[in-house]
C-alpha cells in the first residue's frame, strides 16, 4: 500500500489521551489501520493502556484485552491457541513498550518467539519506563537523562548502551524481524503488511519517540526519527527467515551530536561522552551497513578516561 | 469404568471428559502427572485441545486468562511455588470473570524448600478471587473438575475454580475410580458458550483502565457473584448426585453428626482418615462426628452454623499456618461463628508433609472432648511437633 | 483551616504550584499538605491539585470539596470545567488571563483576581510556565501567605530541582505577577452544563466491566467511544493548511497522532476536526512545502 491507500477509517480513535506528538499513537494508529480489523490486540501495563482505554471509553475499535505487564508474548500465544480452536482466523498483536519487552517482558516474549507461536508482537520502543514517569529501561541508550539515571554530581545520564533486542529476538530464528520508523512511511507500511503474509512469531521493532520522556518539542517528532535514522542511532531492515537486508540506508552520515542536541534528556552530556556515544554508533554503522561511518563523523580521536563535570560544566548546560 | 489410578491421572481424566480446549502447561512437582498425561491424551488425538508448553507458570496463567477471554474452555495445574508465581495473574482472571479450572496440587510454599503436602500454597491465594473446593480421595478430584466447570461457567458465577488436591497423599496414590462416560459428562456439561469474547465480529474491551468512580462497583459485582456460588454449588451438586450416583452434599459434607457431642473440621484427606477414627471413637461410647469443608471459598458459614448448632465444642484441623497464631481454617471458622460461645479449638497438624496419624486425629478429637466438657484446653494445639505440648 | 483547589493541565506545574505554596505556609510557622489528583490523562489534560493550610497539625485525607480559593492556572478549562464548583461563598478564584475580573465569566459573581501570568512567565522565563506567577497573585488575592514567604519556598523548591538561577528567577515571576493582579468580581452569566457522567450501579455494570459498543446517557461507551473526549482544550496552537500550496501528498493526514486530520470530498481534500486536534504541531513540521502554519488556538 501507498499513503493514500491506507484506509480512512481510524481503528484506534480520535479522543484518546496520549500527550500532544505522541510517537506511541502515531505508530499504533498507523499499524492498526494497516493491519485491519480482524485483529485483536494485546497492551501490557503501558502509557498506551491508559491514553487508549479509560473506563467506560476506549479508543480501540477491534478486541482489546489487558491483563499485567510482563506477559505480552504469553497472552498472544493463549488468545491465538483459542482462536485456532474455534477456527477463526484473526490476528493476535501485542503493542508492548520497551520495558515490557526488553526487561520485564523479555521472558514472555522469548518463550512465544522460541514456540514460534503464530502471533505479531509489536514493540514500541521509547527508550524508558515512561508510563510511571520516565525511569531506565534496558532500551534507554547511552547518556540519556531519566529520573533513575540523574544527572548528578558523579554520573551524568545511563551509563550502559542500549541492550541489543534485535540480536535475542533473531537468535529465535523466527519467521520476520524488522525494525521501523514512523519517519519513514513506505517502509513503515511495507513491514506491516509484509509482518502479515508469515505464518509463525513475528517481531516488528518500531521507534517511538516520547515528548515528556525525551524533553522535546511535540512537533518534531517525526523530525526526530528521521535523525536517528540518518545518524545511525536508529537502522532500518529486516530479518525475513534468517536473511538480513537492509532496507533504508541514509545517503551521508549525520553527526550523533545534531540528533542529541534535539533532546533535552541528552543535552548535559558531556563532549567526552558525545564521542564514546558517536564511537559506538560508528561501530554499529560499520557492523550493519559493512561499511566505515562518514570520516569527519568516525574519525575521531577517542575520549579521555571519563572524568566528573565540571561545577562550570553545569553552569553552562544546566543539570 | 473402574480405573486404579492416581489423583493426577483422575484429574487429567477429568479435564479430558470436560473437553477442555485450551490447555496451557508448566510442570512442578507433585503436578506434573495431571500435565504429562494431557500430553498424551492430546498427542494421542484423545483430546481435541491445544496443548502449550509455557515457559512459566506466570505465563501459563497469561495465556489461561487470554484463551478463556477468547472464548476457549481453558485447563491447567499447578502447585505451590508455581501458584505464587501466578499470583499476579490469579487476581487479573477473577475480577474479569473467566471460568477457568486449574487444580492445585497442594504442597509446601518454600522456604524451606519441600515438595509434601501443605495447604499453605492455595490458602495464600484464599482472597484472589477464585473459588476453591479441596477433596478427599482421586475419585472426588476427577468429579469436581467436571462439576466445577459447571459451577464456573454458570451464568450466575462466572468465576475461576481452584479444586486442590493433597500432594502425593492424592497425586501420587492409586486408588479405584469410577471414570463417567464422555457421553455422560457431555449430557452434565454443555459447551462453554460465553456471551462475549475476543472477536473481531463483536469487538469488546477487556481490562480497561478504571478510575475510582467504577472500581468500588466492580468489586462488589464480583463479591455478589460469591454470595451466587453458594447456591449454584449446591444445585449443581444435587444434579451430579442425581446422574452420576454420587453425593458430596455441597459446600460442605457432614459424618455422623446426627447426635455428635463434638465435631472436628476437616479439610482435605484428613478428611478420609478421619472417618476411620469416628467410627472408632464411636465404637468407645464417644459421640464425635465430621465437618468436612469442601469450599473455603465461597466459605460455608450458614452450613457451618446450621450444622454445629447442637455440638458442646468445635475442633478445626488446619494444614497451614497464617502466623497470626492459628490456622486459615480456624480463622474463618471463628469468623463465620461468631457469637456462638462455644469452645473452638485448632488443631496445627500435617504442615510440611508430615504424616496426620490416628493417633494425631484421636488426640484431636480428646482435646475438644475435653473442651466440650469445660475442661481448660489449649486454643492453638501444634500437633506432633517437637517443643509443643498439647 | 484554608483550602486551596488548582485546577491546570498536564505539564503546567499545578502540583509543584500545591507543594510550594506548602513549603511557603510551613516557612510561616503553619501546617500545611499539598497533594495531586492522579487521574489518568496526560500532558495537557485537565488535572488537580490541593493544598490545605492550617495553625495546627492537618489530619484530614480526603480531597477538598469546599475550597476557600481555586486557582486557575489555564483559562481555556473554564469552557468545560466548573472551576467554582463548590467554593465558598466568601471565596476567592485566581485566575491566569489576560482579561479583567469584570470581563471573566465564572457562572457565578465572586471575588476574583486575574494576572496574564502567560505573559509574565514568557518575558521572565521565556516559557509559558506559570505555575509560580499565579502564585504571587494567590499572595496578593488571599493575603493567606507573603510574598516574601512564597518567594523563598520558590527559591528552595525550584532552585533544588533546577539551579539556583532557575529558583531565583520564578521568585522573581511571582513577584511581578503578584504586583500585575487586578482584583474584582467575576461576571456570572454563562450556565456550564457538567459534563455528564455514566455512573452505574453495580448491578448495572456490564460483567467483569467488559464492555461492548454502547450508549448512555452520558453517550457513548465501548470500542471506539475515545470519540466523546474532545480535546481541543488542550491545544495552545492550531494548524491552518493553505489549499492552494497543499500537494495532497497525505504526509500530515498519516502522521497525525489523533487522526483528527481527514479525507474529505472523495478524498479530493483535507479537514481538519479541530475537536481532537492537541495541536502539537507534527503535521505543519512536516508539511513538504509548508502548507502548514500553526496559529493560537485561542485569541
Amino acid at each position: 500500500m501507498k499513503i493514500k491507500d491506507l484506509p480512512d477509517d481510524n481503528l484506534f480513535t480520535a479522543g484518546h489521551t496520549a500527550c500532544p506528538g505522541c510517537g506511541v499513537a502515531m505508530s499504533i494508529r498507523n499499524a492498526i489501520r494497516i493491519l485491519g480489523k480482524d485483529t485483536v490486540v494485546y497492551v501490557p501495563a503501558s502509557c498506551a493502556v491508559v491514553f487508549g482505554t479509560t473506563f467506560p471509553f476506549g479508543a480501540w475499535k477491534v478486541p482489546f484485552f489487558h491483563t499485567a505487564f510482563e506477559n505480552t508474548g504469553a497472552c498472544l500465544t493463549g488468545m491465538k491457541a483459542a482462536f485456532e480452536m474455534k477456527g477463526k482466523k484473526v490476528t493476535a498483536v501485542g503493542f508492548a513498550g520497551d520495558g515490557g519487552t526488553y526487561d520485564i517482558g523479555l521472558q514472555s516474549m522469548s518463550g512465544a518467539a522460541e514456540r514460534n507461536d503464530d502471533v505479531l508482537y509489536i514493540c514500541l520502543d521509547n527508550e524508558a519506563y515512561m508510563n510511571t514517569g520516565i525511569q531506565r529501561s534496558g532500551g534507554t541508550p547511552f547518556g540519556a537523562w531519566t529520573t533513575t539515571t540523574p544527572v548528578g554530581k558523579k554520573v551524568q545520564g545511563n551509563r550502559r548502551f542500549k541492550k541489543n533486542l534485535a540480536d535475542i529476538v533473531a537468535a529465535h530464528e523466527i519467521p520476520y524481524y524488522a525494525t521501523l520508523s514512523i519517519g519513514h512511511p513506505l517502509d513503515f507500511i511495507k513491514k506491516v503488511e509484509k509482518a502479515m503474509t508469515f505464518k509463525g512469531f513475528r517481531f516488528l521493532h518500531m521507534f517511538t519517540p516520547c515528548i515528556p520522556g525525551w524533553k522535546m518539542d511535540p512537533a518534531k517528532t517525526v523530525e526526530v526519527t528521521k535523525l536517528a535514522v540518518e545518524s545511525g542511532m536508529w537502522t532500518l531492515y529486516e530479518i525475513e527467515n534468517g536473511e538480513k537486508k537492509i532496507t533504508y540506508k541514509p545517503g551521508k552520515m549525520k553527526r550523533v551530536r545534531d540528533y542529541l542536541m534535539m533532546q533535552g534528556r541528552f543535552r548535559h552530556m558531556s563532549d567526552d561522552d558525545i564521542k564514546t556515544l558517536q564511537m559506538w554508533v560508528c561501530k554499529k554503522w560499520n557492523l550493519h551497513y559493512k561499511e566505515k561511518g562518514a570520516p569527519e563523523v568516525c574519525e575521531i580521536a577517542p575520549p579521555e578516561e571519563h572524568h566528573a563535570v565540571t561545577e562550570e560544566h553545569r553552569e553552562m548546560h544546566g543539570p | 469404568m473402574k480405573k486404579v489410578i492416581t489423583g493426577d491421572h483422575a484429574v487429567a481424566i477429568g479435564a479430558k471428559l470436560s473437553r477442555a480446549e485450551v490447555v496451557p502447561a508448566y510442570p512442578i512437582t507433585p503436578q506434573t502427572l495431571i500435565i504429562e498425561h494431557i500430553a498424551d491424551f492430546v498427542n494421542d488425538g484423545e483430546m481435541d485441545a491445544k496443548f502449550l508448553t509455557m515457559e512459566s507458570e506466570h505465563s501459563v496463567m497469561s495465556a489461561a486468562t487470554a484463551a478463556s477471554a477468547a472464548g476457549a474452555r481453558v485447563f491447567t495445574a499447578t502447585s505451590s511455588q508455581g501458584l505464587a508465581f501466578m499470583h499476579e495473574m490469579l487476581y487479573a482472571t477473577a475480577p474479569l470473570r473467566l471460568p477457568i479450572v486449574m487444580v492445585n496440587a497442594n504442597r509446601t510454599l518454600g522456604g524451606p524448600p519441600g515438595i509434601w503436602c501443605e495447604h499453605n500454597d492455595s490458602m495464600g491465594a484464599r482472597d484472589s478471587g477464585w473459588l476453591q473446593v479441596y477433596v478427599e480421595d482421586n475419585q472426588e478430584a476427577l468429579d469436581m473438575v467436571i462439576q466445577s466447570y459447571r459451577i464456573a461457567e454458570d451464568k450466575r458465577v462466572l468465576l475461576p475454580v481452584m479444586p486442590c488436591i493433597d500432594g502425593f497423599v492424592l497425586t501420587h496414590t492409586v486408588e479405584p475410580v469410577d471414570v463417567p462416560q464422555q457421553q455422560d459428562v457431555d449430557s452434565f456439561l454443555p459447551p462453554y458458550m460465553p456471551d462475549i469474547t475476543l472477536d473481531p465480529a463483536k469487538p469488546a474491551l477487556f481490562n480497561t483502565l478504571m478510575l475510582p468512580e467504577y472500581i468500588m462497583e466492580l468489586r462488589r459485582q464480583t463479591a455478589g457473584a460469591f454470595e451466587s456460588a453458594k447456591k449454584v454449588i449446591s444445585e449443581i451438586n444435587d444434579e451430579f448426585a442425581k446422574k452420576f450416583g454420587r453425593d458430596y452434599g455441597g459446600m460442605i459434607d457432614t459424618y455422623r453428626m446426627e447426635d455428635a457431642e463434638v465435631a472436628l473440621i476437616t479439610i482435605g484427606t484428613v478428611t478420609s482418615t478421619s472417618r476411620e477414627v469416628v467410627d472408632e471413637l464411636r465404637k468407645e461410647g464417644e459421640k464425635v462426628g465430621i465437618v468436612k469443608l469442601r469450599f473455603f471459598r465461597p466459605f460455608p458459614a450458614e452450613d457451618l452454623k446450621r450444622v454445629l448448632s447442637g455440638v458442646g465444642a468445635i475442633g478445626v484441623f488446619d494444614r497451614s499456618i497464617s502466623y497470626h497464631g492459628g490456622g486459615h481454617v480456624f480463622n474463618e471458622v471463628c469468623s463465620a461463628l461468631y457469637g456462638i460461645t462455644k469452645p473452638i479449638i485448632n488443631h496445627l497438624a500435617g504442615i510440611g508433609g508430615r504424616d496426620v496419624t490416628k493417633e494425631v486425629i484421636i488426640k484431636m478429637f480428646d482435646l475438644t472432648l475435653k473442651a466440650a466438657k469445660g475442661e481448660k484446653v489449649k486454643e492453638i494445639n501444634w500437633h506432633n511437633t517437637r517443643g509443643e505440648t498439647v | 483551616m484554608f483550602e486551596v483547589r488548582f485546577h491546570g493541565r498536564g505539564g503546567q506545574g499545578a502540583v509543584m504550584a500545591a507543594q510550594t505554596l506548602a513549603e511557603a505556609a510551613v516557612i510561616e510557622g503553619n501546617y500545611a499538605v499539598a497533594f495531586p489528583f492522579f487521574g489518568a490523562e496526560r500532558r495537557g489534560a485537565p488535572v488537580l491539585a490541593f493544598t490545605r493550610i492550617d495553625a495546627k497539625k492537618i489530619y484530614s485525607k480526603t480531597q477538598v470539596y469546599a475550597p476557600d480559593c481555586v486557582v486557575v492556572l489555564d483559562d481555556s478549562l473554564l469552557d468545560t470545567i466548573d472551576v467554582v464548583a463548590g467554593l465558598k461563598p466568601q471565596g476567592t478564584v485566581v485566575i491566569n488571563s489576560k482579561e479583567k475580573p469584570e470581563d471573566i465569566d465564572l457562572g457565578k459573581e465572586i471575588r476574583t483576581a486575574s494576572v496574564n501570568a502567560t505573559s509574565v512567565a514568557l518575558e521572565i522565563l521565556k516559557a509559558p510556565i506559570t505555575n509560580t506567577a499565579i502564585l504571587g497573585s494567590f499572595a496578593k488575592a488571599t493575603g493567606i501567605i507573603k510574598i516574601e514567604s512564597l518567594e523563598e519556598a520558590i527559591k528552595s523548591r525550584f532552585g533544588e530541582k533546577l539551579g539556583e538561577k532557575v529558583g531565583e528567577r520564578n521568585a522573581l515571576a511571582a513577584r511581578t505577577a503578584y504586583e500585575n493582579t487586578v482584583i474584582g468580581k467575576s461576571r456570572g452569566i454563562k450556565k456550564l452544563e457538567p459534563r455528564k457522567q455514566w455512573l452505574p450501579t453495580y448491578q448495572e455494570m456490564p460483567v467483569g466491566g467488559v464492555l461492548v459498543e454502547g450508549i448512555t446517557e452520558a453517550g457513548l461507551i465501548g470500542p471506539g467511544s475515545f470519540i466523546e473526549n474532545k480535546v481541543y482544550g488542550w491545544a495552545t496552537f492550531r494548524p491552518v493548511r493553505d489549499r492552494e500550496k497543499c500537494t495532497m501528498c497525505l504526509l500530515c493526514w498519516f502522521y497525525c497522532p489523533e487522526g483528527t486530520i481527514v479525507r474529505i470530498s472523495d478524498k479530493g481534500d483535507l479537514m481538519t476536526n479541530y475537536d481532537y486536534c492537541k495541536g502539537c504541531g507534527v503535521c505543519a513540521n512536516e508539511c513538504p512545502v509548508d502548507a502548514i502554519k500553526m496559529v493560537r488556538a485561542r485569541v
